[in-house]
């Protein structure tokens, strides 16, 4: 519990038994957690009933890559891979071009209004833009603009907690570095392209990373402003197989496995730069 | 050597690309939702334009028929607001306190194991969890008929099981996020303090109570404040799951999953009732801002430290 120093010695009868029932209740809590991965990675390798069998590890004997072949093959799914894909480039790079700019004054330029600035936009965004949808989904319906390129505006606006986030690293990193190159004659743009940005090069990848995952996740929006099943990003298209999902389970979870795996590897590999990230820039020490 | 003007000026360039798309997409939609909220704005008038009706909207919704919607919606609201903080940060808690034990030498491995419902796209997973939750065939009640042997449960089409269901799917996709701040909290505890619950005969349990608890409360109370907020507007795992169902008796098809974000949004969707929609998305204006307000003033957040 305490961040005691391991003990070089021998541990204590007690802290044997200890990490043992620690180990014990942490091997259940996994258990519990997998379980519906699990079921899921089966579904998707299996014939069409595991649906109805509730079975839970791969039987070899029904083992096919059917579902995958249907998956790619008859249904819209490689159409709303594309879509999601090319969305999360678009809005990845478009956000973390306005936040970084935006990070930049906040943290090194002096302006009106800047103290105040942030906390205005952070106010203002608390709420999500989709409880304005009716204003969005009227103005975009009377524009005939309810498809993937309205889609992208409204995704693409910029967001304040962002630029809260990545200022806070910004200020984590030395002064110094910024008058060293003032002191070379730099402008503010200078200083902007050739020091902080490559620095925060890490920080902006995680952004990239969360904004392209959050894509992903993207239904409410979507939802609102898409019609044609040609336009769909990958959760709208997915929830059309759940009103079939006795015929398509196998499909739909090939589906997930195709979409998630992908992301969850990127994710590992990215999760120490994602918690660092999280906690320098939320927490300022 | 640049003139004084535009050094004053540039770093509004800078900005610019931000302020203009804020403006465009949360301040502009924010004033005319606004706007509408005071019109009779709808399918009916969406060619012909609409009209200015004064506060009628908000009459409808306190006192006339919606109002039968409005007070149980914000009733469950606030619940499950409440519900999904409060399982996900226990679950959270609970496991980084097992975590963090420094004999379990290989905890780096099951922290990164833990942390996976959190790099799994939510719309995605609500949907698996909605085929696993099927009654009839589904994963979960297979396994309870089989394991405990009792009659399988309406998940999805009894209004307690179907918030229940929720919950859960929530707490999976919540607690690893919780998990790490807790994590991070943990470390932030001056190892003096349980030297001195030691030497004053404290045993595990009091010092979890009288130690990390209340540590850790310190740290995570802002973050759960939030927390709290976010989930007030957070109706996407159960729009997906259940599309806010099973629906209630009576009028404007919500469900008992709804909360008041997704009855405004399925206004908007389903009905095109623009004008009730933008009066509802006030009120959760002033609830919300209200709730971070609050935060604000407890916890001292967003606050310059220069």
């Amino acid at each position: 519990m305490a961040r005691r120093k391991a003990t070089g010695g021998k541990l204590r009868r007690f802290e044997i038994i200890e990490v043992w029932i620690t180990r014990l209740i942490i091997w259940a809590l996994i258990v519990v957690t997998f379980i519906p991965i699990l079921s899921i990675v089966t579904a998707s390798l299996q014939t069409g009933d595991v649906f109805y069998s509730g079975s839970l590890l791969p039987d070899p004997a029904r083992f096919t890559l059917n579902n995958y072949k249907l998956l790619l093959t008859t249904t819209k799914f490689p159409i709303w891979i594309r879509n999601t894909v090319l969305m999360g480039f678009a809005v990845g790079i478009l956000q973390v071009g306005i936040t970084v700019l935006s990070s930049f004054a906040f943290s090194r330029l002096r302006f009106k209004g800047r103290t105040n600035g942030i906390r205005a936009l952070l106010l203002l965004q608390m709420m999500p833009n989709y409880v304005s949808i009716a204003a969005i989904q009227y103005v975009l319906f009377k524009l005939n603009m309810g498809n993937l390129w309205g889609l992208l505006l409204v995704l693409t606006g910029a967001s304040a907690y962002n630029i809260w986030l990545i200022k806070g690293y910004m200020d984590g990193l030395p002064k110094e570095l910024d008058e060293a190159a003032r002191v070379d004659g730099c402008t503010d743009w200078q200083v902007f392209y050739k020091v902080i940005l490559p620095l925060a090069r890490p920080m902006l990848a995680v952004m990239f990373l969360m904004t392209f995952v959050g894509i992903f996740n993207e239904y409410i929006m979507s939802r609102a402003l898409l019609k044609s099943p040609n336009d769909m990003l990958l959760a709208q298209g997915l929830q059309t197989f759940s009103t079939q999902f006795s015929v398509k389970w196998g499909q739909f979870a090939a589906a997930t496995v195709l979409s998630c795996v992908p992301l969850a590897i990127i994710w590992g590999f990215s999760q120490k730069y994602v918690e660092s990230g999280l906690t320098r820039g939320a927490v300022k020490g | 050597m640049r003139s004084s003007l535009t050094r004053r000026l540039s770093p509004y360039a800078y900005l610019s690309p931000a302020l203009i798309s804020i403006t465009l997409l949360s301040l502009l939609p924010m004033l005319f939702t606004v706007y509408l909220a005071f019109t009779d704005a709808s399918l009916y008038t969406f060619k012909t334009g609409f009209h200015w009706v004064g506060l009628a909207n908000f009459v409808e919704i306190f006192s006339g028929s919606f109002s039968k919607v409005f007070f149980p919606v914000f009733g469950w609201t606030i619940v499950y607001s409440l519900l999904s903080v409060l399982t996900q940060f226990s679950a959270g808690m609970f496991v980084a306190v097992l975590l963090n034990n420094p004999n379990l030498k290989e905890t780096r491995l099951y922290r990164a194991l833990l942390i996976i419902p959190w790099a799994i796209p939510g719309s995605i997973a609500a949907l698996a969890w909605q085929g696993l939750f099927n009654t009839s065939n589904g994963m979960i009640n297979r396994l309870l008929v089989e394991f405990f042997h009792i009659d399988a449960i309406p998940w999805l089409q009894e209004a307690t099981w179907a918030r229940v269901a929720v919950l859960i799917v929530n707490l999976w996709l919540g607690f690893p996020y919780m998990m790490t701040i807790c994590l991070g909290a943990l470390q932030a505890i001056p190892f003096e303090l349980y030297e001195a619950a030691e030497v004053d005969g404290a045993n595990v349990w009091d010092k979890f109570w009288k130690v990390t608890f209340p540590m850790m409360l310190r740290f995570s109370l802002p973050l759960m404040i939030s927390s709290f907020a976010f989930n007030f507007n957070n109706f996407n795992t159960a729009l997906l799951m259940v599309n806010g169902g099973p629906n209630r008796v009576g009028p404007f098809a919500a469900g008992y999953t709804d909360l008041l974000a997704s009855v405004g949004y399925k206004l908007t969707v389903n009905l095109n009732r623009y004008d009730l929609s933008g009066a509802l998305s006030i009120i959760l204006f002033f609830l919300v801002a209200g709730i971070s307000l609050f935060n604000m003033k407890v916890t001292g957040a967003f606050k310059e430290d220069e």
